[in-house]
């Protein structure tokens, strides 16, 4: 194994891949941008490196500086984490080439499951099911309504190079064709420099539901179940649990050969996810991310495997040492994403300075955070802050312990997800598992749920009686800046006059 | 002291009396029997209401407060009798007004009208880039375009002017 890693990222994520190597007496080598000065990464690791720079642009983004910055420290392998160059087969193979371990994919596999339109084909000619659709990219608007009478209506236009929800627009009739298609191509370019776009039919009922895989470098890959992401808005997934209501030992059996099967066609190393579109006992294949995913930990609390510590002996060239019948499924979890969002103003980014924050604890409940006191949530980075886990032998359990970890979580300073999440979990419909991807937006979630109204108008009038006698009491700025200003002027004058 | 207290769009009147050191809270004309303590200067309070436990939350300034309790965030304005008259005065002239702000901060990628140009409603006015979502901002009546406040590519706050739009005559 080895002894020094590199960790190409920031935030939760960089924290998460810390805290196992710290565990394996691994020495962990930071990478960090004049922002992230004091972030919680920076300082939990062995080593910190400054990238300088405030834009992911001028720092995490920057191949030559993390290669310099794994040279200068010994680091042996580099962990890229989740988003940032953690789907760069460029980077990927910049590592390989400097004599680093990288851990991750092989960079052919980034390379198809990355396209779109590449991945499409290939899982087809492996004979893994795929959404109806056209795989080749449309050259423009009026290419696209014609192409749309082929596939049928509602259709979702899609970016090749797309990931993370951007680049995909559903079109429901041809009228609303040229300004999707402006929209999808126009994010296409901003966020990935690629503005190509397929189109496939979009299933408008469906359940996302996706399998973790894990292959080695030796021709043997396994899967660790399913998790339901279904719970999305605008593709950003709010909340996930492990496993799914609707995927039974058969279904998953299935679900995870094809999986696997995906995998292997693209010669896959390490872990990633299969993602699957269900409807009506029907899985069709939408996209392999090929990293360690946002909610992994929820997978992590349900096999009891570290998919950390696993990434790390494949990539070191070790074998998986255990086949899929040691992968036994115990209980459920449920992961809530704490993002930095404005819940009643329609999820609009939020940000400020952490100042006020309570986190929750007690049994069962993981917490994965950047969150610290004094944390500047600003715009340049990802907005989540945040995930809070828990797990419980059944699903009512767990439900009921997220709702207790949320009640006990203060996020003051930003506005945050969690009421976002403590409604879904409030709702019937989920609670008997009877949801789909346009679940969350279908609830209205521009008011509080909450019924103590009168008890927080008092406690705000309270608050402002406290403000008011602070204000009072304590000679305000202001006065102290004036009273200053002429006592240093006097002080000028008389120097002036005895000179 | 009397307090308007908007929550989540429903008033509440909170009256606060403090004789002889005794502090009485009346909401809606009912007295609670309330103890608040902040247990820090951050954030974090107490609120016992008779025998009962409340861990909450408050934070905000004079006018706006947000208020969580048990996981849930009530939204707050509050307003004294004074701000309560000029409020009611202010709100009065901006309903003739027509400016459409950015309700979040980001970036101008496109314009997609000109002034003098007339709308119709939900009409797309001009696309705004945040957190590298585009998102389209539309008329929210049929009016006639008066004034362009922004230029494509340009990177604007929160609450910052982006178009006047007048009333169709």
């Amino acid at each position: 194994m080895f002894d020094r890693i590199l960790i190409a990222n920031r935030g939760e994520i960089a924290l998460r891949v810390i805290r196992t190597a710290r565990e394996l007496g691994m020495e962990t080598v930071a990478i960090y941008s004049d922002f992230d000065r004091d972030a919680l990464h920076t300082r939990m690791a062995h080593i910190a490196v400054p990238l300088g720079g405030n834009l992911p642009s001028e720092s995490y983004l920057v191949v030559d500086k993390i290669l310099a910055a794994a040279k200068e420290t010994g680091a042996q392998a580099i962990h890229p984490g989740y988003g940032f160059l953690s789907e760069n087969a460029g980077f990927a193979r910049a590592v390989e080439a400097a004599g680093l371990a990288w851990i991750g994919p092989p960079p052919e596999a980034i390379e198809v499951m990355g396209d779109k339109i590449e991945s499409r084909r290939a899982m087809q000619a492996a004979g893994v099911p795929v959404v109806p659709g056209i795989v080749d990219p449309i050259d423009d608007a009026e290419a696209a309504v014609v192409i749309a009478q082929e596939i049928g209506y509602p259709i979702a236009i899609k970016a090749a190079a797309g990931g993370g929800g951007k680049g995909i627009r559903v079109v429901r009739e041809p009228s609303e064709m040229e300004s999707a298609f402006r929209q999808a191509s126009g994010e296409a370019i901003s966020s990935f420099g690629d503005g190509r776009l397929y189109m496939e039919r979009f299933l408008d009922r469906g359940r996302h539901i996706e399998v973790q895989v894990m292959f080695d470098g030796h021709g043997k890959g396994v899967h660790y179940g399913e998790r339901e992401c279904s719970i999305q808005r605008r593709h950003q997934k709010l909340l996930e649990e492990c496993p799914s209501v609707v995927v039974d030992d058969e279904l998953r059996a299935r679900m995870g050969e094809v999986a696997i099967q995906a995998g292997q066609a693209v010669g896959y190393r390490g872990a990633g996810t299969v993602e699957f579109l269900y409807m009506d006992g029907e899985f069709f294949f939408l996209e392999m991310n090929t990293r360690l995913q946002v909610e992994h930990p929820i997978t992590e609390m349900v096999t009891g495997v570290d998919l950390v510590h696993e990434q790390l002996r494949v990539a070191a060239g070790e074998k998986l040492g255990y086949d899929q019948s040691a992968i036994e499924m115990r209980g459920h979890s449920i992961e809530v994403r704490i993002n930095a969002e404005d819940v009643p103003a329609g999820f609009l980014p939020s940000t400020g300075t952490v100042h006020n924050l309570r986190l929750p604890g007690g049994p069962w409940v993981r917490i994965d955070s950047c969150l610290y006191r004094g944390l500047v949530v600003g715009l340049n980075y990802d907005p989540m802050l945040a995930k809070v886990v828990v797990w419980g032998p059944d699903r009512g359990v767990a439900i009921a312990r997220m709702k207790r970890a949320l009640e006990e979580l203060n996020v003051g300073g930003v506005r945050t997800s969690a009421p976002a999440a403590m409604a879904v979990l409030e709702e019937p419909r989920f609670i008997e598992g009877d949801f789909d991807t346009k679940f969350l937006e279908s609830l209205d979630l521009s008011q509080a749920r909450g019924g103590l109204s009168i008890l927080a108008a008092a406690a705000a009038a309270l608050h402002r009686r406290n403000e008011a006698q602070r204000q009072a009491l304590a000679p305000d700025a202001s006065s102290r800046r004036g009273w200053t200003q002429r006592h240093r002027s006097s002080l000028t004058d008389h120097i002036r006059r005895s000179q | 002291m009397k307090y308007y207290v908007n929550v989540n769009g429903t008033e509440h009147e909170v009256v606060l009396t403090e004789r002889l050191g005794v502090l009485t809270v009346e909401v809606d004309g009912e007295v609670l029997d309330t103890d608040y303590h902040e247990v820090d200067q951050l954030g974090q309070a107490h609120l016992l209401c008779g025998d009962k436990s409340y861990a909450v939350s408050v934070e905000g300034d004079d006018t706006r407060v947000a208020v969580t309790i048990a996981g849930h965030v009530y939204d707050i304005e509050i307003e004294d009798e004074r701000e309560r008259a000029a409020h009611a005065a202010a709100r009065e002239a901006a309903k003739h007004g027509g400016l459409i702000k950015a309700v979040m901060p980001g970036v101008v990628v496109e314009l997609l009208v000109s002034p003098g140009e007339t709308v119709a409603e939900g009409q797309p006015l001009l696309i705004l880039e945040a957190m590298k979502m585009q998102n389209e901002i539309k008329a929210t009546s049929p009016a006639v375009v008066e004034k362009l406040h922004v230029e494509a590519g340009q990177a604007v706050a929160s609450g910052a002017p982006l178009v006047t739009l007048s009333a169709i005559e």
